[in-house]
């Protein structure tokens, strides 16, 4: 996680340097990175072509947004794209080259070992409003509040998609930018929390999904941001036979959901960006995460993403599976 | 919900008299009756339904089997879809591993639907309300064995109130 010691500026600084020489000499044509976005407690993604579009250019701790997604339709009209990868950027690159929706040779990667992005909600409960009240000291968070100064870990702010990541540093990159970090979680524990959030009745877990996805919009956010949801048609905008209506009643929000999920089944890199870009703040996370674990006890350990020459466990089989079911 | 889910399913109506339409209890044209779709291999689940019949074996009306080619055939949203629509239980059946006429249908078969069986459950479905049985065409007295079973088991637990459709459900 140490970062040696280059800070956040010189970090980006030396970042917005490799890149733009690629940029300038024509080696890339765009370059996918992350800018400030509307609040300081938010970077969004930069679509860079220019020296001056790269000024735009930031490496800090809210770059959270997923770039390899856009990566697909940017190639179609760009000759050859430049993108800078954390671990879950690397392994959804992975994920879409596996589902034959890239061409790997007129992809640049950029590797950058991810710290973990912090979460903008931990750090309001803190007391923390506004930029300055804020300093990150290595793997301290120096906060000022009214109450006087307060230095807690770094960890305790990270967005929940971070603090599970097993795999921070990116399985995958031409150019390594940045020092290789530490990471802090070991994938065989990656479930743990799952057991201490067991709901024991089929009422509770139904009661708690209704309760969750009764606010689901319909907007599809969480299916546009994920690596996973490849399909060039989605089985929610299918006209023949058509699964779902314009409403969002309770029933089509869950049959949206389950099926959104189970099309993730053994692909999802468990990146979370659903999670993160949902609107209304559903935990879709949780739901991919036990399948995930599901899949693991029933068809061994694996991990989506980490190794594209990898089956995913349900294109696969052994004759001597077992099932979920009685087989007598 | 279970006030909405009086009246019957507008396409669980009547094949068989009496089954599938009353979801009230009590009152009306007697006790509810549960609704279980049955989802059979052509090759050999369904093979074993016809010899369960063809040897005068009964099984609850309470089943309505949908013939596919292969249990790899139905899609979860298959499934879904049933339970939208008034099913109160939902069963696919396939040859025995080994067996699949296709050679492999039901090996995937089996991953995907134990797999999808364990996200119905975190979502909160009763586990029996979703099952898969291996059925072969020499089997007929256990097609008829695993229909009682599944319709004895959904009595028991009463009609299915998860991810049901309101708009489908005609009161009577
Ligand atoms: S389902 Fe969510 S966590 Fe899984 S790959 Fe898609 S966006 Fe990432
Ligand atoms: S992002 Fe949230 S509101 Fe939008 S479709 Fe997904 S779960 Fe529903
Ligand atoms: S043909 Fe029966 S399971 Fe494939």
């Amino acid at each position: 996680m140490a970062q040696d010691n280059l800070n956040r500026d010189q970090a980006t600084a030396r970042i917005r340097a490799a890149v733009t020489q690629d940029l300038l000499s024509g080696r890339i044509s765009l370059l996918l990175g992350w800018q400030k976005g509307l609040f300081w407690w938010r970077s969004r993604p930069l679509f860079a072509r220019s020296q001056q579009d790269l000024e735009r250019l930031v490496w800090d701790s809210f770059c959270a947004v997923n770039l390899s997604r856009y990566l697909p339709e940017e190639l179609s009209i760009e000759e050859r794209v430049g993108i800078l990868v954390k671990g879950c950027d690397a392994r959804a690159f992975h994920r879409l080259l596996q589902d034959r929706m890239l061409d790997r040779e007129r992809v640049l990667l950029y590797g950058l070992p991810c710290p973990g992005m912090l979460d903008y909600r931990l750090l309001a409960e803190a007391g923390v409003k506004e930029a300055e009240q804020m300093l990150e000291e290595g793997e301290e968070l120096v906060i000022q509040t009214g109450g006087g100064e307060e230095r807690r870990p770094r960890t305790d702010f990270l967005l929940e998609k971070c603090r599970l990541c097993p795999h921070p540093d990116p399985v995958v990159y031409d150019q390594l930018l940045l020092p290789p970090g530490e990471p802090w979680m070991d994938p065989a524990s990656r479930f743990q929390d799952l057991e201490a959030r067991e709901r024991p009745t089929p009422a509770e877990r139904y009661a708690y999904w209704s309760g969750e996805l009764q606010r689901c919009l319909s907007c599809y956010a969480c299916r546009q941001v994920c690596p996973a949801c490849s399909c060039r048609e989605c089985f929610a905008e299918q006209q023949e036979p058509r699964w779902l209506g314009k409403g969002a009643g309770l029933n089509e929000n869950m049959l949206f959901h389950i099926i959104r999920v189970y099309h993730g089944a053994g692909r999802c890199i468990e990146c979370g960006e659903c999670q993160r870009a949902c609107p209304v703040g559903i935990p879709l996370l949780e739901l991919s995460r036990r399948l995930a674990k599901d899949i693991e006890e029933l068809y061994g350990p694996y991990e989506a993403g980490m190794d594209p020459e990898a089956p995913p466990p349900l294109l696969t089989y052994r004759p001597e599976d077992p099932a979920a079911f009685p087989e007598k | 919900m279970s006030e909405a889910l009086k009246g019957k399913g507008a396409d669980n109506g009547g094949t068989a008299a009496g089954v599938g339409g009353s979801r009230s209890s009590g009152s009306g044209n007697g006790a509810w009756q549960p609704l279980i779709v049955a989802f059979c291999c052509n090759w050999c689940s369904y093979a074993g339904g016809d010899l369960a019949g063809t040897s005068r074996l009964s099984y609850p009306a309470n089943v309505r089997v949908i013939r596919v080619t292969c249990s790899s055939r139905v899609n979860p949203l298959h499934v879904m879809r049933a339970f939208q629509r008034g099913a109160d239980g939902v069963l696919i059946a396939g040859c025995h591993p080994g067996d699949c006429h296709y050679t492999s249908g039901n090996y995937h078969a089996r991953r995907r639907f134990s797999i999808f069986a364990r996200l119905l459950e975190h979502a909160g479905l009763e586990p029996e309300r979703f099952q898969v049985r291996w059925i072969s065409s020499s089997e007929g007295d256990r097609f008829a064995e695993v229909m009682q079973e599944m319709t004895e088991t959904i009595k028991a637990l009463g009609p299915n109130e998860r991810w049901v459709d309101p708009r489908w459900l005609k009161i009577t």
